[in-house]
C-alpha cells in the first residue's frame, strides 16, 4: 500500500474530520487532524493499522501560525511509509489529548514536550518531570521560540530534589547510579526490589541533556547542524549527521548524487562494524571474558584505520553536507578498504564462533533481559533488541536511504527475545555490513559529491528521516524555516525508545541479572550484580545521600 | 631448630623476591593471549613500591581494623609458606600437622572478608558476602584433600600429607586423580581467577572487598594474593606432584620453582579463556567439586 490509500483508509474510517494531508512522495504521509480527534486517530493507525509507534514530537509554531504544533510519527514497515500525524493546538489552551494510553510508548516523548514547550498531554498515566533538572521551575520551557538558548531562570533552585515515587508493598529501594564506575554516563535507576526480584524502576535521566536541537534552532545554519549532529553520539554520529542531512533533503526535494548516497552508505557500515566490534567486546567484559574484549578491539582496529584514511578522523567523520558528502572513497582507497574487509571477515569468523560457542556467556545470557514480540510493538522497541525477538525490522530494507535500495542484504533474526540473542543478532550482522560496503565499492561509479543549491530553502516544509543506527532506528523530523536554519528539529535516538523497555525487561528478573539487560540495549551502562547478595545475605540496604557522598569522600582525607 | 628457622626464613624470603615475578609472567603471557604488548615482568615489583608510597588514605569504617587485616593477609600467607614444602621440605615439620595447616589456610581466606569488614563500605559488603559464600564451600575441597591425604598415608605429619600422599603408598589411585581434577579447578577458584573471580569481579562490583583500600594497605593486599597463589600453587604441587623434592636441595629448590611457574601459567592461562560466571553458578559449581571431593574421600576410606 503507498501512501495514497493508507490516507484513504484513514478518511474512510474518520468521514466527519476535516484531515489535511501532504502527500510528497508514495513514502511520506503528513496528516494534519484536529486535535480532538489525535488521539482516536493514533489508536486507529497504531493498533487497527498495525503501524509502529515512532517518536512524538512537540513544537513552537506561534511565530508563523500562532498555534503551537503536536505531531506523532508512525512508521508502516512493510509499506515503506513514514508517516507523521500533526495538530494544531491555541497558545490560550496548550493542551492535547494524551496518546500514551492508547499508545504506551509514547510515554516519554509526550513528558518531553510537555517539559520543554509545555503542551499538556491531557490523560498521561504518567506526567511527571523527564528532561529539566530538579531546580528548574515550573512554567519556564525551554524550547518556546520566546526563551533564548542561553536563559537561565532566576528561580532555579540548586538544592530542588526530585520527588521519587513510593515503592510498591513490601519491596526495599536500591539506587543504581547516577555515578558508578563501570558506568559511562550519568543516569540513575531506582529499583523496587523484593528479596532479590526486581517488581519494577524509576528512572532518572537526561543529566547531561545539552540543549542541541535549541542550539540548532538557534543560532546555527543548515551546513553547521551536521556538525553539531554527528556530536550528538560518539558511537554512531555518522547516523545523526545523515539522518538529519536527510531530513532536510526530505523536506525540500534535494537529491544528493549517487556517488555520495554510495559514500554515504559506505560510511554507514564502516560506523555498524565499529560499533557491533565495540559493543560484543565490551559485552564480553562485562561478564569478565576479558580475552574476547581485547580481540574484539584487535579486530577492530583496522576498521578505524580505515575511517581516518577516508577522512581524517577515526570517529567523527565529518562526512555530510545537506546534499551530498565532504570526503571521496578514492580507487587507492577502496583497494585498502578491501583489504580490511578481507582481514576482518576471516578474523570475525573465528570470533562468532568464540561467542557462539562460549557456555559461560551463555549462561550469564540466555534468558536474560527478555523483550518478546509484544514488548516491541508497546514500547517501540528498534534495531538488535526487536531483531532478537524474531522483529524483522531494519530500517536498511524498511525504509530504504542513500543507497541501500540498491544493495542485497538480509536482516538477522533470532527469537530467543534474550540478550545471547541479541549478542548472536549483532555478531552475525557484521557479515551483513561487510557484504553491503563491498557491493558499494563494486558499484561507485564516478560522479559529483555535492549536489549544487542555489536557491534558498523553501520555509515551513516537514521533513522525516530514518536511519538505522547499529543499536537501531534514529529517526530526524524536522520543519525547514527561516534565516538558515529549520525551525523545529527533533532527533530519536534509538536508545530513547529502548531505554523505555528496559523496566518490563529487568521486572521480575534476577537483579544480578540488571545491567546485561542494560548493556544489551546500549553499552554504557554496566553490572549491577553487586546489589543482589546485599539485599539476600543482610537484608540491608543503603542509600547514599549526596551529602553521605560527600562526607565519606572528605572523611578519607588527613587534614 | 636453628634448621627450622632458617628453612623458613628462606621460604618466606622465597616466596616475597619470586611472587611479583610469577605474577608479572601471569601478566606478559596474558596480555600475549590478549595480543597486547603487555607490561614489563617486573612491573608487579614496581606497582608495590608505588602503592607503598602513596599517602595511606583511611576512609574505611574501622581503621584501625584495616591496617591490622592488611597486614595480618600478608603474615598469615607467610605463615602458610613456612608449613608448606618448596624445594626444602617442610620448615615448620616438627612443630605443625595438617590440621594447624589448615587452620592457617582458612585465616588467610577469612582476612579477605576481614579487610571488607572493616572496610564497609556497599561494595566491600557485596564482596564480604560473596567471600564468605565461596570460602564455605572452597575451603574443605582443600580440607578434603589433605583428608584424604592423612587417609591414605595414616598420619598428620605435614612432610608425609605434602608428598604425595593422596596417592597412597605409591602407585595412583582412583580417589587421588579425582582430588587432582577437583583442585586443578579448585585452584582458579582459591586464585580468584576467572571464571571464579566471583568476589573481586571489577566491572560488578569493583573489586569487592578491596573496594576502600589504596596505598600502602593495598600493597600489602595484593602481595599477600601473589603470594597466596604462589603457596597454593606449592601445596597443590606437593600434594600432586611431589616428584623431585626429595633430591638434594640445590636440584629440589628449581624443580620446584619451575613447577610453581608451571602451575601459575596454567591458572593465567585458564583465566583467559573463560567468562566470569555469577556467584550463584560459581556456588554451584563449587557444591559439584565438594561432592566430587567427598566421594574421593569416600573412595580413600573404602581403598581406592
Amino acid at each position: 500500500m503507498v501512501a495514497r490509500e493508507r490516507l484513504a483508509a484513514l478518511r474512510e474510517r474518520f468521514p466527519t474530520a476535516t484531515l489535511r494531508a501532504e502527500l510528497p512522495s508514495d513514502n511520506r504521509l503528513y496528516v494534519h487532524v484536529p486535535r480532538e480527534l489525535l488521539r482516536d486517530v493514533c489508536r486507529f493507525i497504531f493498533r487497527d493499522q498495525d503501524a509502529r509507534y515512532v517518536i512524538s514530537i512537540g513544537a513552537d509554531d506561534r511565530p508563523y501560525s500562532g498555534m503551537f504544533l503536536v505531531a506523532h510519527d508512525f512508521a508502516y514497515d512493510d509499506d515503506h511509509i513514514l508517516c507523521s500525524v500533526l495538530a494544531a493546538v491555541p497558545e490560550a489552551d496548550p493542551t492535547v489529548p494524551s496518546i500514551t494510553p492508547v499508545v504506551p510508548a509514547a510515554g516519554w516523548a509526550e513528558r518531553e514536550f510537555r517539559d520543554l514547550v509545555g503542551i499538556e498531554p491531557v490523560g498521561h498515566s504518567y506526567p511527571k518531570r523527564l528532561i529539566l533538572p530538579d531546580g528548574w521551575p515550573e512554567g519556564v520551557h525551554p524550547l518556546r521560540k520566546d526563551v533564548p538558548w542561553n536563559h537561565m531562570p532566576d528561580d532555579y533552585d540548586e538544592d530542588a530534589v526530585y520527588p521519587f515515587g513510593d515503592p510498591p508493598e513490601g519491596c526495599t529501594v536500591i539506587p543504581f547510579g547516577p555515578f558508578h564506575p563501570t558506568l559511562d554516563e550519568p543516569a540513575h535507576f531506582r529499583l523496587y526490589v523484593d528479596g532479590e526480584v526486581v517488581r519494577g524502576c524509576e528512572y532518572r535521566g537526561f543529566m547531561v541533556h545539552r540543549g542541541i536541537e535549541k542550539l540548532a534552532e538557534s543560532v546555527m545554519g543548515y551546513d553547521d547542524i551536521p556538525f553539531l549532529a554527528e556530536r550528538i553520539c560518539g558511537i554512531c554520529g555518522c547516523v545523526h549527521s545523515v539522518a538529519y542531512c536527510q531530513a532536510v533533503e526530505s523536506a525540500t526535494g534535494i537529491r544528493p548524487p549517487e556517488r555520495a548516497e554510495y559514500i554515504r552508505t559506505v560510511m554507514l557500515e564502516i560506523e555498524r562494524l565499529h560499533s557491533h566490534l565495540l559493543w560484543v567486546g565490551l559485552a564480553c567484559h562485562i561478564v569478565g571474558f576479558d580475552t574476547l574484549f581485547m580481540q574484539s578491539f584487535r579486530i577492530r582496529e583496522p576498521i578505524m584505520w580505515i575511517a581516518e584514511r577516508i577522512c581524517g578522523n577515526r570517529k567523527t567523520y565529518g562526512l555530510c553536507l545537506v546534499g551530498g558528502v565532504r570526503h571521496d572513497i578514492t580507487a587507492e582507497v577502496a583497494e585498502d578498504l578491501r583489504g580490511v574487509l578481507d582481514t576482518l571477515e576471516k578474523e570475525w569468523t573465528a570470533a562468532a564462533r568464540a561467542v557462539s560457542g562460549d557456555r559461560n556467556l551463555m549462561a550469564r545470557t540466555r534468558g536474560v533481559g527478555i523483550a518478546d514480540r509484544q514488548l516491541v510493538k508497546e514500547m517501540g522497541l528498534v534495531g538488535p533488541v526487536a531483531r532478537a525477538a524474531g522483529v524483522p525490522r531494519d530500517v536498511r530494507r524498511d525504509h530504504p536511504y542513500a543507497a541501500y535500495d540498491r544493495v542485497a542484504m538480509e536482516v538477522v533474526t533470532h527469537d530467543g527475545c534474550d540478550v545471547w540473542s541479541r549478542v548472536l543478532v549483532r555478531t552475525e550482522e557484521v557479515f551483513q555490513s561487510i557484504r553491503i560496503i563491498r557491493q558499494c565499492l563494486d558499484r561507485l561509479e564516478p560522479g559529483p559529491l555535492q549536489t549544487p543549491i542555489s536557491d534558498e530553502l523553501p520555509v515551513g516544509r516537514l521533513g522525516l528521516s530514518s536511519v538505522e543506527a547499529p543499536r537501531g532506528e534514529s529517526h530526524h523530523f524536522l520543519i525547514t524555516g527561516e534565516n538558515n536554519r529549520p525551525r523545529r528539529w527533533r532527533v530519536r535516538a534509538p536508545t530513547y525508545q529502548n531505554l523505555q523497555g528496559v523496566p518490563a525487561m529487568i521486572k521480575d528478573q534476577r537483579l544480578a541479572d540488571m545491567t546485561i539487560s542494560l548493556g544489551s540495549i546500549d553499552p554504557c551502562f554496566s553490572c549491577t550484580d553487586r546489589m543482589e547478595t546485599l539485599d539476600l545475605r543482610t537484608g540491608h540496604v543503603s542509600i547514599w545521600t549526596p551529602e553521605e557522598l560527600a562526607t565519606a569522600g572528605d572523611s578519607g582525607r588527613r587534614r | 631448630m636453628i634448621d627450622a628457622v632458617v628453612r623458613s626464613l628462606a621460604n618466606v624470603l622465597a616466596v616475597m623476591a619470586l611472587a611479583p615475578l610469577l605474577d608479572g609472567l601471569m601478566r606478559k603471557l596474558v596480555a600475549r593471549i590478549h595480543s597486547r604488548q603487555g607490561p614489563p615482568i617486573t612491573q608487579s615489583y614496581v606497582d608495590l613500591l608505588k602503592l607503598l608510597g602513596k599517602e595511606d588514605i583511611e576512609s574505611g569504617e574501622v581503621p584501625a581494623a584495616q591496617r591490622a587485616s592488611a597486614i595480618l593477609a600478608l603474615a598469615s600467607v607467610l605463615t602458610a609458606a613456612c608449613l608448606t614444602p618448596m624445594g626444602l621440605g617442610v620448615p615448620l615439620a616438627r612443630y605443625a600437622d595438617g590440621i594447624l595447616l589448615l587452620y592457617v589456610l582458612t585465616l588467610c581466606a577469612a582476612t579477605t572478608a576481614f579487610a571488607g569488614l572493616a572496610a564497609g563500605s556497599p561494595y566491600s559488603m557485596v564482596g564480604v558476602s560473596r567471600e564468605m559464600m565461596a570460602v564455605v564451600v572452597l575451603e574443605p575441597l582443600f580440607a578434603f584433600a589433605v583428608l584424604v591425604g592423612a587417609v591414605q598415608s595414616h598420619t598428620l605429619r605435614l612432610q608425609v600429607l605434602l608428598d604425595g600422599s593422596v596417592y597412597g603408598g605409591g602407585g595412583v589411585t582412583v580417589s587421588g586423580i579425582l582430588l587432582l581434577i577437583v583442585m586443578v579447578l579448585g585452584l582458579q577458584a582459591y586464585a580468584q581467577k576467572q571464571p571464579f573471580d566471583t568476589t573481586e569481579a571489577e566491572t560488578e562490583i569493583m573489586e569487592g572487598p578491596l573496594a576502600e583500600y589504596s596505598g600502602p594497605k593495598l600493597a600489602l593486599l595484593r602481595y599477600a594474593a601473589m603470594a597466596k597463589l604462589v603457596v597454593y600453587a606449592s601445596l597443590f604441587i606437593g600434594l600432586f606432584a611431589p616428584w623431585g623434592a626429595d633430591l638434594a636441595a640445590v636440584y629440589a629448590w628449581p624443580i620446584h620453582w619451575l613447577k610453581v611457574l608451571a602451575v601459575v601459567l596454567g591458572v593465567a592461562l585458564l583465566a583467559t579463556v573463560h567468562a566470569r560466571i555469577r556467584i550463584d553458578q560459581a556456588l554451584g559449581r563449587y557444591s559439584a567439586l565438594l561432592a566430587a571431593s567427598l566421594a574421593a574421600l569416600v573412595l580413600a576410606v573404602a581403598g581406592y
